[in-house]
């Protein structure tokens, strides 16, 4: 089955610094996708490539099999962006928005949006300066639905929004998720928002990937183990992420498979399945390698 | 798209369209009023060459009068106005997009970034160009009767005649949007761009007046019954052709040496004028258009 959204060793450079280097994953259509990284990670500059805001300097990035090209209709038309900060003209009214819509997307859904405005409650002759937060996010989110374009890429779409609001935007992503089918990938640095949503993840720090997969798998093959803290990284089965050492005993998250841990056992030991939340900060926080070149910091999460 | 960009310069069109009208109540007002001048102090007679002797002070009488009338309107407000709106419609099409983040909305769209921004320069180049036309076509008849017996040729751009309004329009406009591009401040933009737009308009002016360009021509005259002296009325001009602007009259040995543009050169001067403006705006808007597809890649 052809991939909703493919990267082969995708790459963007801003000048001398590379925003974004060597990316390769695959997410299958219909999935979730959690992107997450501290602020300067490259998770914008992917989502603009992905939409076609952006061309890579090396690389290639497809969606649903179509080799995505900056500033060319095809592309535009297979991805809806929601971009940060929800970016609406200020002095238009909700049926000017719509309008808009309309007027620049050839599979503009007039019904659905109009649909979605009355369920929220948000009337169409309002300004749009006029509107909360919240209900601007949800115009923004309409106005990307609308354009029925199949793979949805939302870029910090809660950040700016009060935690109602917050609970509300997402507990309508995941209703449009579920009735649609939609691919979404959501870029967040707010990992406790995605647990519930996403079944894919991407974990990007310094413009590097990190981790991709899907969660299950993912939760699969990682552990934590709490051992002695004298115990060295190279008695450890599979890969440490992350280490975190206390007085007597460090908490390890290492990447290994159920037959690796089974061979790797100790009696002093102790092994526990881990969590969404602590295998991405796991992987946040560990070191980075090969920086060179990219850009960013692994800086702490907000 | 067509809407989109209505719906986002609909408030300037309509500041347009006061000017507009502002201009059309004074010019045609003005205008009535002059023809009934023109009229009335047998004008017309003069001109046809069966007017009596006191043809040359009928004709000075009504052009003094009516100068100033035309200087009021086209000297310092036309010329400046152009500046303003070319400016406040043009900082606003790319520079409020990238300074309020909506650019992020309008190339996300199914439209493409290079035929989003050539329709709607396409699209807004044409409000202007029209709007220019109507107010040179407003002052032109407004003009007309005065034309008749005096220099049409006033200094560029001190005229809303021609192409020098709509040229000058459409320049403030260009470099504009491109200080848009390059600013991504709205406010920064127009204060740019209006610094910007005085260089053609200083050159222009400078044309027009102290480089005199193209070269003005020099004749000399005899005196008969006495040289006046510098101060000859330039209406009907010493050059006995109505029309002709004259620069400047000298004594010399008996003779009058009299500087002038024919009143043949309008349309030259005009196409200098209007050339310097048309060549910046195109420039402008060519380098704003390259940028931002150079971008893409």
């Amino acid at each position: 089955m052809t991939p909703a959204l493919l990267a082969d060793r995708v790459g963007k450079r801003y000048g001398h610094v590379w925003g974004l280097r060597d990316c390769t994953f695959s997410v299958p259509a219909g999935s979730v996708v959690g992107m997450v990284g501290p602020n300067g990670a490259g998770k914008t500059t992917l989502l603009a490539l992905t939409v076609g805001l952006l061309a890579p300097t090396e690389g290639r990035i497809a969606v649903f099999g179509e080799t995505s090209r900056a500033h060319t209709a095809a592309t535009l038309a297979r991805v809806s962006y929601l971009a940060q900060e929800h970016p609406l003209y200020r002095g238009f009214s909700v049926a000017d928005m719509l309008r808009f819509g309309r007027s620049m997307n050839p599979r503009w859904d007039h019904a659905l949006a109009r649909r979605r405005m009355d369920e929220l409650g948000i009337p169409l002759g309002r300004r749009i300066k006029a509107l909360s937060g919240g209900q601007q996010a949800q115009v923004a989110l309409t106005l990307a639905l609308a354009k029925r374009a199949p793979l949805l890429a939302l870029d910090e779409p809660v950040a700016s929004l009060d935690p109602i609001a917050r609970l509300e935007f997402m507990r309508d992503v995941m209703a449009v998720c579920a009735e649609t089918g939609l691919t979404v990938v959501i870029a967040s640095h707010v990992v406790s928002e995605l647990e519930r949503l996403c079944d894919w993840l991407l974990v990007l720090t310094g413009g590097r990937l990190q981790l991709a997969g899907s969660v299950d798998d993912l939760l699969g093959t990682h552990q934590v183990l709490t051992v002695p803290r004298q115990t060295l990284d190279a008695e450890l089965p599979g890969h440490v992420i992350s280490r975190t050492d206390s007085d007597r005993h460090s908490t390890v998250l290492v990447a290994a498979g159920p037959a690796e841990m089974a061979g790797g056992q100790r009696p002093n030991w102790q092994a526990e399945p881990v969590g969404f939340e602590q295998l991405v900060l796991g992987y946040l926080q560990r070191p980075p390698l090969r920086m060179h070149g990219s850009y960013g910091s692994p800086a702490v999460m907000s | 798209m067509i809407w989109v960009t209505w719906r986002q310069h609909r408030v300037q069109a309509l500041i347009c369209f006061a000017v507009l009208c502002a201009v059309a109540i004074y010019a045609i007002g003005a205008g009535i009023w002059m023809r009934h001048a023109f009229s009335a102090d047998g004008i017309p007679l003069c001109l046809a060459r069966s007017g009596g002797a006191g043809c040359p002070a009928a004709i000075t009488s009504f052009a003094d009068r009516f100068n100033q009338g035309v200087a009021v309107i086209s000297d310092v407000p036309l010329l400046i106005v152009p500046g303003l709106l070319g400016i406040v419609v043009g900082a606003t099409l790319l520079g409020q997009e990238l300074e309020r983040g909506t650019w992020r909305l309008a190339w996300s769209q199914t439209v493409p970034r290079n035929r989003w921004l050539v329709t709607k320069l396409g699209l807004v180049t044409g409000g202007l160009l029209a709007f220019g036309v109507a107010v040179t076509m407003i002052m032109t008849w407004y003009h007309q009767p005065l034309d008749q017996v005096t220099a049409r040729l006033r200094p560029v751009p001190g005229t809303a005649e021609g192409l020098t309004f709509t040229a000058s329009l459409l320049c403030a406009f260009g470099l504009a949007v491109l200080a848009g591009l390059l600013l991504r401040n709205t406010i920064g933009a127009m204060v740019t761009a209006y610094v910007a737009w005085e260089i053609p308009t200083t050159v222009v002016t400078l044309l027009g007046g102290p480089i005199r360009f193209p070269p003005p021509v020099t004749v000399r005259l005899p005196c008969h019954a006495g040289c006046p002296g510098a101060s000859v009325s330039s209406v009907p001009p010493v050059t006995g052709h109505l029309g002709d602007y004259v620069l400047g009259v000298a004594r010399s040995g008996g003779q009058l040496v009299v500087t002038y543009q024919p009143a043949s050169r309008f349309w030259l001067v005009q196409l200098i004028g209007g050339g310097i403006y048309l060549s910046t705006a195109v420039t402008a808007l060519g380098v704003a258009l390259w940028l931002l597809h150079r971008r893409t890649t």
